[in-house]
């Protein structure tokens, strides 16, 4: 492909066009030059610089919707498990309708979709399960049923960003419900565990192929 | 001068990488030269025991697994000698209070096996994505009883050497070396002659793990994009 820019770590970037830079994840500035940290695809708008890899462990980031696992339970919170080196923090009062009295009650091995709200590599990162300016919950809160299964960050960013045919191709053929977490967890559900089943498998084999890969590979599926 | 397996003085064996092939690890590498071939597997940024936890830096932990047996003195020391270096390459600050897990498994050792086990380490760090000041590339060097200098020793001849001296190099910084190992009787020129072949080789190294690395990047912005 070209016009593509591969870095890897120690690169130097030549980013001095621009009297502003703004670096992003991938990049550091280091004794008065700039170079890359990981191997991947550098971006650039002139003035943010940025570079996309695909890794498999997740780093918290704030606003990123993610899909969890509770494993405990405090008197003020959930620890949700996001896949991050530490367990998130969920607030029992971050739920839509949350009051002081009527609180959701999950039970461990919950599967949540929730945002990051609070990530900084210093403190556990804070996750909710409502918009806290409207207090909607807006898609997020409890998954109940369905199935949950981990994918590569890269995977998930393409299917959330819509740009996976896959889920087109699935789409076509049975109707089912998503949830995408950028942390490399998605959770699907369908009509009945066979159905279900299948959309994992075509989106876990999606990874590298194209639309009409894609297409073909659901049409083996569901031919099954 | 011939060599047992008819290679040049500094004709290395030859390279073969295979990178993500552990499915529950965050990145790994394979890394053979000849018959020589190592597995490293990275965990990381995870969570760290609390005995191990650093307030503002990521703790590295290396586990280095010979190809027969239990890991023996020699092992340990080989695992102390890639922490050192690792940590030095690793940007920690970024990830502070977690662990950076390098767990390396000799798969077949034919000699310069720490050489292999730097260069998959580097390897399963890029491919973990793990941040990085710089890639690591390393080469060994024999001298043989007669004097003459060869690069990429296997076993047989390491055995019979004088001496054997590794050296690694961080790419773009070629003059100093990150690590450095040299066992035996040498003079002064003997190792300034290896040194000079162990750089000029690491560079060779260093450019066969870029392009490998570049593959694997290509291929999947291709699909994504």
């Amino acid at each position: 492909m070209a016009g593509v820019k591969v870095v890897v770590p120690g690169d130097a970037i030549d980013a001095a066009a621009a009297t502003v830079v703004r670096l992003g994840p991938g990049l550091v500035q280091a004794g008065g030059r700039t170079q890359a940290t990981a191997a991947g695809v550098l971006h650039s708008d002139g003035e943010q610089w940025w570079v996309v890899t695909n890794r498999r462990r997740y780093v918290a980031a704030e606003g990123e919707p993610v899909v969890g696992v509770v494993v405990a339970r405090h008197g003020e919170g959930y620890r949700v498990d996001i896949g991050a080196a530490h367990d998130a923090l969920l607030p029992l009062l971050a739920f839509e309708g949350a009051t002081k009295r009527n609180k959701p009650s999950l039970a461990l091995g919950t599967v949540v979709y929730a945002r990051v709200v609070v990530a900084n590599s210093f403190m556990d990162p804070e996750i909710e399960c409502y918009n806290s300016n409207t207090g909607k919950s807006e898609g997020y809160g409890e998954l109940a049923g369905g199935f949950m299964f981990k994918c590569s960050l890269g995977l998930a960013r393409r299917l959330i960003a819509s740009r996976a045919p896959v889920l087109a191709a699935l789409g076509a053929e049975l109707p089912f419900e998503i949830a995408i977490g950028v942390n490399g967890r998605v959770w699907v559900c369908a009509d009945g565990p066979e159905k279900t089943v299948l959309v994992a498998n075509a989106i876990r084999n999606s990874e590298y192929l194209d639309a009409a890969q894609c297409k073909q590979m659901v049409r083996e599926l569901l031919d099954r | 001068m011939a060599r047992a397996d008819r290679r040049e003085g500094d004709q290395i064996r030859a390279l073969h990488c295979v990178l993500g092939q552990l499915g529950r690890a965050d990145g790994s590498a394979q890394f053979s030269a000849g018959d020589t071939s190592v597995l490293c597997g990275v965990l990381g940024p995870v969570d760290v025991r609390v005995y191990d936890e650093k307030l503002d830096r990521a703790h590295v932990e290396v586990r280095f697994r010979p190809d027969i047996g239990l890991p023996a003195t020699k092992d340990k020391w080989v695992e102390a000698a890639l922490r050192s270096t690792f940590e030095r390459v690793i940007l920690g600050h970024l990830h502070p209070r977690t662990l950076v897990q390098i767990n390396v498994q000799v798969r077949q050792g034919d000699g310069s096996v720490d050489a292999a086990a730097i260069n998959a380490t580097t390897l399963a760090l890029v491919d973990a994505s793990v941040p990085l000041r710089t890639m690591v590339a390393a080469a060994s060097c024999a001298v043989l009883p007669g004097g003459a200098v060869v690069v990429d020793p296997t076993q047989e001849e390491a055995d019979g050497a004088r001496s054997v001296h590794t050296f690694a190099f961080g790419a773009g910084c070629s003059s100093e070396p990150v690590y450095s190992d040299s066992r035996g009787d040498f003079a002064a020129a003997e190792y300034d002659a290896c040194y000079d072949l162990c750089a000029a080789t690491a560079e060779r190294v260093a450019a066969f793990m870029r392009a490998a690395i570049e593959g694997k990047v290509t291929k999947e912005a291709r699909v994504g994009a």
